[in-house]
């Protein structure tokens, strides 16, 4: 596990999620302990049910737990209102989908641009950063393109960074590369390893593709919505 | 997220489906126009409708004996008519005042006798906007100033009578003190509004031989009939002149004077706006389809919005938006495909001629004729309430979809691909 800083940016503990599906109770996460810190490059891995999404979700403040308590920079999640969780996933959180994550009728500049917008950055500084992060992700001179006419991949890489333009403490990223080809799959990783390394910006993956655990520098397995193995890469591997 | 950024949003939104939103607009557009026409000839037709009333009976608003409205005998009558002549002039909406004598008549040529009921007025004081008969005249002529000879018949009556152009009729009618007084005139003129009951016993005299016949001072008359610009003024400028006149006379607006025109007025419109409603409602219907279809085909797009930091507010307001551009669109549609259409009608009316002769004639109500040739016009007010309907019925097919919008839940729906 990593130490290089002592305050957890996410700590799950003993946090349970139980869903109902018809008469049917599913227990998604049963008592999760976790903490995972700033700078990681995480992978959660696992089966399908093990909880990984479960869990990136109740990071991503777009559910809340059945019991036990989830914290996001020593704050509980479960204590705050709506409106300061939408502010909270606005500042705070980047999200990168399997798929179809972008806004359609935005083009890649305003789809990056979109969070910053939000925050209320004024529109100078907005352009800067976006006009940086889209050449950081390898899209410029593509920048008034709509996503439709971006591969799955270029849309993948317009998500990254439309992710870290808040720059926020974490970025959650659900299997963002199950619905792209190998080489495009390890193209979006390189970015994304990248940006952790350059920049320092937290990433969470859930996912079960080998590439992405190759590149993680944790890799934390999931059975059952508890944790079965922790481990933590020593460098260069 | 500031507004303008919402507002590009929407409108790209709106334009992902052209032919949905198109079709809607043009359900918007339709659903304006028919309110604009249908409007249209409410409007003018019963403006003109009351405007004849008031030409017929005595003026938007009628100063007259405080009685004479249950008990219209030539022995209650208002003196010093010439004051009240000016007091009301100065009433910036009144446009032309003048005397009238007005009540029943026995009329009597040497083939038979008939009932009537007589107008006597002055020439010089009227004009075609206070009295239109003189435009029906199909022999004869009208009077001219200074004219106390001479009788003209509504053509009904004149037949009746076997009256025809110079023979001699004799009138029967009780004088100031009720006593019976005659008097004897050539028809000097037939007159043939299209409305049966007009017809059948109109009679016009001069009013200075009705004056001399019944003993009036020359400043007297059963009624002062004042005629506005605006016949929908009528009640405020009746109030006015009542601070004015005093107790002595009533003050009478026409709908006081002829309540069954007013009902029947009031029932047609009634009539008209239940359609317009109705209209409304309609194409509400089909614009809330729209959205709501619309809104349910991005339940992914909604939720991944929140995931990203957008809120609730923010999405209601987004699809909020999208309908008032629909609204906007709609507006602009219906002024773009109503305003030729409606300046063309404007000016020719719609001819129902062939129509009201297939059906067999003519038609009034309360003997005020209405013309074969519906007029078109509308007023500003109108055109104001139609836009805010449009507005109104497109903002509220939006408000379920936008909360809708709000209320996704992230989780689910981004799972939906």
């Amino acid at each position: 596990m990593s130490t290089e800083n002592t305050d957890p940016v996410v700590r799950f503990e003993g946090v349970t999620k139980v869903y109902r599906q018809g008469d049917v109770d599913v227990h998604a996460l049963r008592g999760l302990d976790l903490s995972i810190f700033r700078g990681e490059f995480v992978a959660l891995w696992g089966p399908s049910g093990s909880g990984k999404t479960t869990a990136l979700n109740l990071i991503g403040a777009l559910d809340s737990p059945t019991s036990g308590t989830l914290t996001l920079e020593g704050t509980d999640l479960s204590k705050m209102s709506r409106r300061a969780l939408s502010a909270m996933r606005r500042d705070r959180i980047g999200f990168v989908f399997q798929s179809y994550n972008l806004i359609p009728v935005l083009s890649a500049y305003e789809n990056a641009e979109s969070v910053m917008l939000l925050q209320g950055v004024p529109q100078a500084e907005r352009k800067v950063r976006v006009m940086k992060l889209l050449e950081d992700v390898g899209l410029k001179g593509m920048e008034n393109r709509r996503p439709h006419e971006l591969s799955g991949g270029q849309q993948q890489r317009v998500a990254i960074a439309r992710a870290i333009a808040s720059s926020p403490v974490v970025v959650l990223a659900d299997e963002p590369t199950a619905n792209v080809d190998s080489a495009t799959a390890d193209k979006l990783l390189d970015i994304m390893a990248r940006l952790n390394r350059e920049n320092g910006v937290t990433f969470i993956f859930s996912t079960h593709d080998p590439r992405v655990m190759k590149y993680a520098k944790r890799l934390v397995g999931l059975v059952d919505g508890r944790v079965d193995s922790d481990v933590t890469k020593a460098q260069g591997q | 997220m500031n507004a303008i950024s919402l507002s590009k949003l929407a409108w790209r939104n709106l334009w992902r489906q052209k032919r949905r939103t198109l079709l809607t607009l043009v359900s918007i557009v339709f659903g304006g126009c028919l309110a604009i026409m249908m409007t249209s000839l409410q409007d003018q037709v019963w403006a003109d409708f009351i405007d004849s009333a008031a030409r017929l009976g005595a003026g938007h608003v009628t100063i007259q004996h405080p009685e004479y409205r249950d008990m219209p005998t030539l022995t209650r009558t208002v003196r010093g008519t010439d004051l009240l002549h000016e007091v009301a002039m100065e009433n910036d909406d009144v446009v032309r005042v003048v005397d009238r004598t007005s009540g029943s008549v026995l009329l009597s040529t040497a083939s038979d006798s008939f009932g009537g009921f007589f107008i006597a007025f002055d020439p010089t004081q009227e004009t075609p906007e206070t009295m239109d008969w003189m435009e029906d005249l199909v022999a004869g002529g009208p009077f001219q100033a200074g004219q106390q000879e001479g009788i003209i018949l509504g053509q009904i009556l004149a037949r009746n009578l076997s009256a025809e152009m110079g023979d001699k009729v004799v009138y029967t009618l009780t004088d100031r003190t009720g006593q019976i007084v005659s008097g004897m005139e050539r028809v000097s003129g037939i007159i043939a509004t299209g409305a049966e009951s007009t017809d059948g016993a109109l009679v016009l005299l001069p009013i200075g031989t009705i004056r001399d016949r019944v003993g009036f001072a020359p400043d007297e008359s059963t009624q002062v009939a004042i005629f506005l610009e605006d016949g929908r003024n009528s009640a405020r400028v009746a109030d006015e002149l009542k601070a004015l006149v005093g107790d002595e006379v009533a003050v009478l607006t026409w709908d006081e004077l002829q309540p069954e025109i007013k009902t029947f007025i009031a029932m047609k419109v009634g009539g008209g706006r239940v359609m317009i409603l109705i209209v409304g409602t309609l194409v509400g219907a089909g614009i809330f389809n729209t959205l709501f279809m619309s809104v349910l085909e991005r339940t992914r797009e909604f939720g991944i919005m929140l995931a990203i930091g957008y809120t609730p507010g923010q999405l209601f307001a987004l699809v909020m938006l999208e309908s008032a551009y629909l609204a906007g669109m709609g507006l602009v549609g219906t002024a773009a495909i109503a305003a030729y259409p409606y300046h063309v009608l404007s000016r020719t009316g719609i001819d129902l001629s062939s129509q009201m002769e297939a059906s067999g004639g003519t038609m009034d109500v309360g003997g005020v004729g209405i013309s074969t040739v519906m007029p078109i016009g509308i007023y500003p007010e109108s055109v104001l309430a139609i836009a805010v309907l449009i507005v109104l019925a497109t903002l509220s097919a939006g408000i379920y979809p936008a909360w809708k919008a709000g209320r996704v839940s992230p989780v689910e729906s981004i799972n939906l691909v």
